[in-house]
């Protein structure tokens, strides 16, 4: 079976590749139809409307701006291959730099909301399925038809209004204290960092200002899972093997989380790769919202100063991570399902 | 055209299905086709019969709001004074009333007070109001055209297979794979504010759901009789696909639409609420959420009812959405 099962892996792979090439184009594509003129493009670079035909003319030349567009996107693959997004047009500093500072700080505050929020649901899922079409059960599927359908910046207006104004348990916004002083650079997380530097204090304010947009992360993102998890723990309920459990004289709690439970988290992992797109999109409210500084907050600032690069940037690296999150998922289920290997 | 109507067409059989299988109807009880079906699978369930009275009554108000707010432009009324498209409103949501800013909800007024008013004095219950159609024709349109483009690039993929079939989902995947709100931002801030704009980049990214559900189903209907039946008879790949492969798959994508409806106009405001296709002076739901940002803890009701707004209209969608997805549950894949 490992031929098959590597058969299956470079099938993946080369589809996912694939796609990444084609969101490259299509970006390429989006970029060039609505920036035609290479005059336009250079004056977005220099990041000054009014410059002058000589500078454009140098711009031009000096980025390859009138080479046929096939060249054009050949280096601009060979660039974004490279890790080379340009020049930030607002910051006047490589696009790389940017995305290290931002980028890690959104990545952290999605994977834990991400994780909460996939407890969230596994626990929500499986007691709404234990408690079948009885009052928990539909208590559950209040719940997560509200926040599924309630807009992002509400809840997080109502987390901080209640939780860090009203209660004063957590801070209302920013990443940590703004007076500590940052730990050396490691990987870019507040959290990660504080921590192989042994700055307990860092660490503890930035947990408490990762908490707040993390749980609005969570709790918007919680629903789908908790409707996987409640129709596969059904499905995993109804089998012999819990019957067979139930017969041995074991209680329900042991039944509902020992034995059904680890049978039901399957479909899970699939669903985990498509929150991870949601989380992302999702991430860009709740930033601007707790003032949180990452790339979600960046790419809205750049929006509006029409820092091109920077939107770009944002776009790839995301659509990239999502499709790679879809190939580590796809493999991670046909590991612990090994007939999805045939498909 | 079997098209035009998906409601009337013969085959309906998977619904008559589902209502013996689900409902068990005595022997007397006449199952009926077609709309009707539907009305009445709906009023059984109350919350979901409360989330269709919600859409109804949104959709409706939106409808002859926005006439009336169009007609009033083509008066050439100042919006500044009572126009046309004030006349359903307790008050004028763009002129300005300084001595009225910031009031928290009250009966005071009635009901022109009932949830408020902004930081020009602009009644919140009004505003909200004047902003409903923009909300009804994204979600309408918006939807409209996606299950329009999903619907050929979904089943020609699927019934043709090959090579159209893998360019055109890795082409799906690649949008796919791009978060909503960052490709709206990119494309609305590319293109140049507005709301058409907008328009157009949500249209963008919210085709390939649809096509990934039609080629789902077109994978199933292509090998059925009736589609062999007409290729022996010689119909090009256009004419099956037209007549028989496309009003065969459009049932379970009402479900979906449905709850994706409410989808559009949460992004609709979560993009609103970033400042993005905002017209200057056209109260915008997410956008009066967002503007109440900076008396933020203080005038807390000021941010935080029109996001409730919106989540109750959403509620409505996803309610309704959910009854019909319960009944087409066993027949959609994807």
């Amino acid at each position: 079976m490992v031929s098959n099962f590597g058969f299956f892996v470079t099938r993946r792979a080369i589809n996912a590749l694939i796609t990444v090439v084609l969101l490259l184009a299509l970006v390429f594509a989006l970029l060039h139809i609505l920036i035609p003129s290479p005059e336009a493009m250079a004056r977005i670079i220099v990041g000054n409307p009014r410059a002058s035909p000589g500078i454009t003319a140098s711009i031009i030349k000096a980025n390859n701006l009138d080479a046929p567009l096939y060249v054009q996107f050949f280096n601009y693959l060979w660039n974004t291959i490279h890790g080379n997004f340009g020049v930030d047009t607002q910051l006047h500093i490589p696009e790389v730099d940017v995305l290290k500072e931002y980028l890690p700080i959104t990545l952290e505050l999605v994977v834990v909301g991400q994780i909460i929020g996939v407890l969230i649901g596994l626990y929500t899922g499986a007691i709404a399925a234990a408690n079948r079409n009885r009052a928990p059960d539909y208590g559950m599927k209040a719940l997560y038809l509200t926040t599924w359908s309630a807009p992002i910046f509400l809840v997080a207006f109502i987390f901080q209004l209640i939780l860090a104004y009203w209660l004063n348990l957590l801070p209302a916004s920013g990443v940590v204290d703004p007076i500590l002083y940052a730990p050396h650079y490691v990987t870019g997380m507040p959290l990660v960092d504080a921590l192989i530097a042994g700055d307990w204090v860092y660490f503890w304010s930035a947990l408490q200002h990762l908490l707040l947009p993390a749980f609005t992360i969570a709790v918007i993102g919680f629903g789908l899972v908790t409707r996987i998890e409640r129709s596969s723990m059904i499905d995993a309920l109804d089998r012999d093997y819990v019957k067979l459990a139930y017969m041995k004289g074991l209680s329900k709690r042991k039944v509902v989380w020992g034995t059904a439970f680890r049978n039901a988290l399957i479909p899970i992992i699939t669903l985990v790769a498509l929150l991870f797109a949601t989380s992302v999109g999702g991430s860009v409210i709740v930033e601007v919202v707790y003032h949180y500084h990452g790339m979600g907050f960046f790419t809205v600032n750049a929006a509006f100063n029409y820092d091109y690069t920077a939107i770009l940037a944002f776009t790839i690296i995301i659509g990239i991570s999502v499709i790679a999150a879809n190939f580590v998922a796809d493999l991670l289920y046909a590991i612990a399902d090994p007939r999805v290997r045939l498909t | 055209m079997a098209i035009s109507n998906p409601f009337r067409r013969k085959p309906i059989r998977a619904t008559e299905v589902a209502v013996e299988t689900q409902t068990e109807p005595a022997k007397t009880h006449e199952v009926k086709r077609g709309f009707a079906f539907y009305v009445e699978y709906i009023a059984k369930d109350k919350p979901a019969l409360l989330g269709t009275v919600i859409i109804g009554a949104f959709l409706v108000f939106a409808l002859i709001e926005g006439a009336l707010q169009e007609a009033a432009a083509l008066l050439h009324q100042s919006p500044y004074n009572a126009n046309l498209g004030t006349i359903l409103l307790s008050s004028n949501p763009i002129a300005l009333r300084f001595s009225e800013q910031l009031l928290p909800p009250s009966f005071k007024n009635f009901p022109d007070l009932l949830l408020g008013s902004n930081f020009q004095g602009q009644s919140l219950l009004s505003s909200i109001l004047y902003a409903t159609p923009h909300d009804a024709v994204a979600s309408l349109l918006v939807v409209g055209s996606a299950i329009f483009i999903g619907m050929f690039v979904g089943t020609s993929a699927g019934y043709l297979g090959g090579w159209t079939d893998e360019v055109m989902m890795r082409l799906t995947d690649a949008f796919l794979a791009l978060p909503a709100i960052v490709l709206a931002i990119t494309i609305s801030v590319l293109i140049g504010g507005g709301f058409t704009s907008l328009l157009v980049a949500l249209t963008v990214i919210w085709w390939p759901t649809y096509a990934r559900f039609f080629r789902a189903q077109a994978l199933t209907i292509r090998n059925k009789g009736y589609v062999e039946a007409s290729k022996l008879s010689g119909s090009g790949w256009l004419k099956i696909l037209v007549r028989h492969i496309i009003p065969n798959s459009v049932d379970p994508i009402i479900a979906y639409a449905t709850l994706d409806m409410g989808t559009v106009i949460l992004t609709y405001a979560t993009l609103a609420f970033l400042g993005i296709g905002v017209t200057s002076g056209y109260p915008e739901w997410g956008y009066l959420s967002s503007s109440g940002l900076q008396f933020f803890p203080q005038q807390w009701w000021y941010s935080v009812i029109p996001g409730v707004v919106i989540a109750v209209v959403v509620v409505a969608f996803t309610l309704a959405g959910d009854r019909l997805q319960d009944l087409i549950g066993g027949r959609i894949t994807y």
